[in-house]
Parts: C-alpha cells; sequence; structure tokens
C-alpha cells in the first residue's frame, strides 16, 4: 500500500517540520550558543566553557536560583495540600449539581492570565490602601509592606501562584477521586476502618499517581515563573524576587547578552529534563495498592 | 488573603481526623459532611474574591479608592468612566483585536496541523512513524524559555519582529494537540475509513468528511485550550512586540503600571476587559474547558 504509506507521511510532515523548526533546531542552537561569545558588532567567537564558569559562579544567578527554589518550596506543597483537601471536600458534596458550582469557584482563577491575576493581587496587597492590611488593621496587626518587603515578596507570590493553579490540581484529583469505585470505601468502613484510616490506606494510595504528575506539573510550571514577577515586582525589591526566567529574560533581551543567556537556557533544559526523567521512573513502577 | 490558608487547614483537617472507629454515627456523617461544605464554601469565596474586589475597584473613582477608612463598594455601581478611560489612555481597542486575531489564528491552525497529524499517526503505518511520534512527544520537555534566544534570531533575520506572524508563529502548533487528536481519531473504527475508501474517496476527503466529523469533542477541546493559553500568553510576545499597536493584552495591562504609581482603578477596569472573555467563554461551555484543561495536564 504504498499510497497509504506516502499519504501517511505527508499527514504528519507538516507537524514535523514544524517542530523541527521551532524546537530542534533552537534548542541545538541554543546549546551550541552557549560555548560563543557575542562581540559588539555581531562577530562572535568559541570560548569554550568560559561562559559555563562566567555564570555559573556568579552571585546574581545563584541568587535567582535560590529565590526561584524558595518560591516553588513555598507554592508547590501548598497547592498541592489544598487542591487535595478542597477535593477530597467537593467529592463529600452529594448533589452532582452543587459539587459542580462550587467546582467552577475553585477553578475560575484559572482563566485569568498570570499577568491579571498577579496584578490584582498586587492592588489586594497595596501597603496603603490595599484591601489585605485592611483585614489586618481589623484584628490591630499593623500595616506590611508585602510585595515591597525583602522577606514578604516571595511568599506574597507564591500566594499568587496557590491561587491560580490550585483549581486546575484540584480538578485532576476530583476526576480521579469520582474514578474510585464507591464499594472500597464502604467495604473499608464495614470493617471498621475511621475517616483516618480509610483516608490514609484508601484515598491517597488511590491517588498516588495523581499526586506524583500534580507535583512534577507544579515544580516545572513553578520553576518557570515570570509573568507574575515581570507583572509587579520586576525582580525587585534589590532582586529578592529575582528567578530565573527572569534574569534570562534580562540577560538576553535587556542587556543582549546571547552567550549568557544561552548558558542560562542550557541549565533550565537540563534542570527540567531531570524533573522529567524522574517523573516517568516513578510513574514506570506500578503503583501497589 | 488572609482566608486562603486558613480555609485549607481546617479543611485539611475535615478530611482527617476525627478518628471515628465503627462506622460513624448517622449523626456525625452528618456534621461530616456539613463541615465539609463549609470549608468547600469557605475555599470557594477565596478563590473569588480576588474577582470581587478587581470588579468592584474598577466602579471606583481614584479618590474612592484611596479612602480611609477602606470602603468595600463603590458610591455608584454604574461608574463606567473607568472603562472609557481605560480606552483612551491607550489603544486597549487594538490590544484586544491583537490579541482575538493571534488567538484564533493560533488555534485554528493548531487544530489543522494536530488533526493531520493525529490522523497520520494513529491510523497509517509508515516508516519513522513512532520516531516522529515520541520525537514530538518528547518536545514536551524542552521549555520554550531555553529556546527562545535562538528563536528571536530567526524572526529577526526573516524579518517578522513586531509582525503578527512574528508573535504567533511559534504557537502555530502544540504538541498537546497533536496527542489529543491522535487519541481521539485513534478510536474511530477502522471500518469506516475503510469503506470511504473503497467508494473511492481520497485519502483527504476521507479526513475532511470521515474523520473530522467523528472527533467534534476533541476539536472543540483543543480550540478552547489553545485560545486561552494564546490570549494568556506574554513571555513571547514581549519579546518580540516594539511598538506600541502590536501589543497584545496582557502587554497592555502592564502598561497601565509604572513604578511608583499605579491607578488601580484603570488597572483592574482593564483587568476585567482582558479576563472577560475567557471567563465568559468557561461559563458557557464550563464542561468543556474543565475536561479541556484537565487533559492538557500533560502540557504543564
Amino acid at each position: 500500500m504504498d499510497r497509504q504509506r506516502r499519504a501517511g507521511f505527508l499527514f504528519v510532515l507538516p507537524a514535523v517540520l514544524f517542530f523541527s523548526g521551532v524546537f530542534l533546531v533552537p534548542l541545538v542552537q541554543s546549546v551550541v550558543g552557549s560555548f560563543y561569545r557575542t562581540r559588539p558588532g555581531g562577530a562572535s567567537e568559541f570560548v569554550g566553557v568560559r561562559l559555563y564558569e562566567k555564570v555559573l559562579t556568579d552571585s546574581t544567578f545563584w541568587t535567582s536560583v535560590s529565590n526561584t527554589v524558595s518560591l516553588l518550596l513555598m507554592s508547590v506543597p501548598t497547592t498541592v495540600v489544598l487542591a487535595l483537601a478542597a477535593a477530597l471536600g467537593l467529592n463529600r458534596i452529594g448533589s452532582l449539581r452543587w459539587r459542580n458550582v462550587w467546582a467552577a469557584m475553585f477553578f475560575l482563577p484559572f482563566s485569568a492570565s498570570l499577568v491579571a491575576a498577579a496584578l490584582i493581587w498586587q492592588w489586594i496587597y497595596d501597603p496603603v490602601y490595599g484591601f489585605l492590611n485592611f483585614l489586618l488593621s481589623l484584628v490591630g496587626i499593623p500595616p506590611q509592606k508585602w510585595m515591597q518587603s525583602l522577606t514578604q515578596v516571595r511568599p506574597s507570590i507564591a500566594v499568587v501562584n496557590v491561587w491560580v493553579r490550585l483549581g486546575f490540581d484540584t480538578m485532576i484529583f476530583l476526576a480521579a477521586l469520582q474514578s474510585i469505585p464507591g464499594e472500597y470505601w464502604e467495604a473499608a468502613s464495614i470493617d471498621g476502618a475511621g475517616a483516618w484510616q480509610r483516608l490514609r490506606h484508601i484515598t491517597l494510595p488511590l491517588l498516588n499517581p495523581q499526586i506524583i504528575m500534580v507535583c512534577i506539573l507544579e515544580l516545572i510550571f513553578n520553576f518557570k515563573i515570570f509573568d507574575q514577577v515581570y507583572a509587579t515586582t520586576q525582580g525587585g525589591p534589590a532582586s529578592a524576587s529575582q528567578t530565573v526566567i527572569m534574569l534570562l529574560y534580562d540577560t538576553a533581551f535587556k542587556y543582549f547578552r546571547m552567550g549568557d543567556a544561552s548558558v542560562m537556557a542550557v541549565f533550565v533544559f537540563l534542570t527540567l529534563l531531570v524533573v522529567t526523567l524522574l517523573q516517568w521512573r516513578i510513574f514506570r513502577k506500578p503503583v501497589e495498592y | 488573603m488572609a482566608n486562603l490558608p486558613e480555609a485549607g487547614r481546617v479543611l485539611t483537617v475535615s478530611a482527617g481526623p476525627a478518628g471515628g472507629r465503627r462506622a460513624a454515627a448517622p449523626s456525625r456523617a452528618a456534621a461530616f459532611r456539613w463541615l465539609a461544605l463549609l470549608l468547600v464554601v469557605c475555599g470557594a469565596i477565596s478563590a473569588f474574591f480576588p474577582f470581587f474586589w478587581m470588579a468592584v475597584t474598577s466602579l471606583k473613582t481614584a479618590p474612592e479608592i484611596q479612602r480611609v477608612p477602606l470602603q468595600v463598594f463603590p458610591d455608584s455601581w454604574t461608574n463606567m468612566q473607568n472603562y472609557r478611560e481605560v480606552f483612551t489612555r491607550h489603544p486597549f481597542a487594538r490590544y484586544l483585536l491583537n490579541s482575538v486575531l493571534i488567538a484564533s489564528t493560533a488555534a485554528v491552525s493548531s487544530l489543522v496541523v494536530s488533526s493531520l497529524a493525529g490522523y497520520g499517526f494513529a491510523k497509517f503505518r509508515f516508516p519513522g512513524r513512532d520516531v516522529f511520534f515520541f520525537g514530538i512527544i518528547g518536545i514536551l520537555m524542552v521549555p520554550f524559555q531555553s529556546v527562545v534566544v535562538p528563536l528571536y534570531g530567526w524572526v529577526s533575520r526573516l524579518g517578522l519582529l513586531d509582525t503578527y506572524l512574528g508573535i504567533v508563529a511559534p504557537d502555530l502548533v502544540s504538541v498537546f494537540g497533536i496527542f489529543l487528536m491522535r487519541q481521539a481519531i485513534e478510536v474511530i473504527p477502522n471500518d469506516y475509513i475503510d469503506a470511504a475508501r473503497i467508494d473511492g474517496c481520497s485519502e483527504l476527503q476521507i479526513f475532511f468528511r470521515v474523520v473530522l466529523p467523528s472527533v467534534k469533542p476533541a476539536i472543540a477541546t483543543l480550540l478552547i485550550i489553545k485560545f486561552m493559553w494564546n490570549w494568556n500568553e506574554l513571555f513571547w510576545p514581549l519579546i518580540v512586540v516594539n511598538s506600541p499597536t502590536m501589543r497584545v493584552v496582557t502587554m497592555g495591562l502592564i502598561s497601565f503600571t509604572n513604578m511608583y504609581f499605579i491607578e488601580y482603578n484603570l488597572l483592574t477596569a482593564a483587568a476585567v476587559i482582558s479576563v472577560l472573555p475567557i471567563l465568559l467563554l468557561f461559563l458557557t461551555l464550563q464542561r468543556w474547558v474543565v475536561q479541556a484543561v484537565v487533559m492538557s495536564g500533560l502540557k504543564g
């Protein structure tokens, strides 16, 4: 069936060409580019691993890495735990209609762009006229500086991330919960398992694949954080919220040091590659019930 | 907002202890259900509040939002001054138009290329098929941010900086789309396709008359999610757009901010306008959107 072979090939060809052109070739160029330094004027020279030495010994770079990691350590566990709790709570609502209504509310923030989300929260955080400080003033706590404070800026941004992502994770957990046959819990109840035991020994193990998946997705999402920071603090105050992608963006498109930016691009690629491979390894293991 | 962690803390508890032995007494079970409901409600309100706050702020005047003590509701619920101002201060209508154009183009182009490829991968055997497919799935591991520098070089060399084509180029196809369409097309019975072949249809005719009509749900899913992604996109447009008239909505929002003084009454009005299309899409097509987003979990 020569006609069919050719047809199949032609059907996938546009997609293959697109991804080669937009991802594969540029990825190779990124790697190659990380060994070249661009001179002012456009000429570039091969410098070996000099740019790696330069970037990887630069404290600005490691500040941005540690900020990113500290941000994701705050937002990933919070999001996952809250989403689990929300899904368990939603799953207990008997009426399907009401469950959908409440689930929709959790999900709403996902429809806002990260830019809009971050800017709305920046207004809530406003040190002088913000709603949050107003709430605090009701219980006698003095106004905080939130996004303008060196110590509070990262938790403040982490809350935005949690707000945006909570609904998405909740949906994944809820879908998984609803596919668990009710008999499992009934059987356990009859055997005398309490609510806590049912949660620990039945629900959570059954949700294990989804929990791992959501953790990895959140890890990747939070590692690539850019929009929220760019729209609000621009990495400030005093680079307390400077993240890896923010630094990459500034290096490439503000200071036009493409070589340095390529080193960071390779770093981001390799880091996330490790995370993804880890995910695959974990997923290959069968889940034991 | 302070509510958020608080609601969560109690929520976790709701799922947990009380360590009731035996099948819990009916009254206790009922109490549990009420507790769960209460906490779900608290969580939902926390999720909803920022939208509410955005909406009420957009109806206030500049002096109103600076009132001490803070006043929750606007003086006039019909004050549209901020919304008018949004369109005169910046070419916001143009930003909306740009975003509509770009997001629709990305959605439609992604649909065309993905469904073609999905069909090819699902229903044909040819040398290299699996290599291509896993190669494309492997693209998921390449963060866009790590190819952005060379991509900028290409777009710039091709003279596409500051053009619609330049803005939309990297979003014309998505891995998720190919994956989704392949899954959907795979379950179409081969008999249908063979029957059409015997009737003398060309491969493209089969694609348009048999394959596409049987995967309408997947088509809707893909269109919705791609539109949403590209409407909300910031990173790439920021890089390729120079002139104010080519800005997209997310960039338009940022143009209402500056380091020293932000007019939040205008900013929130602009934010309402920017969020509204996706919100309406979500509210009218809730089932589809949720499905789309859950399935797209793959993409990350």
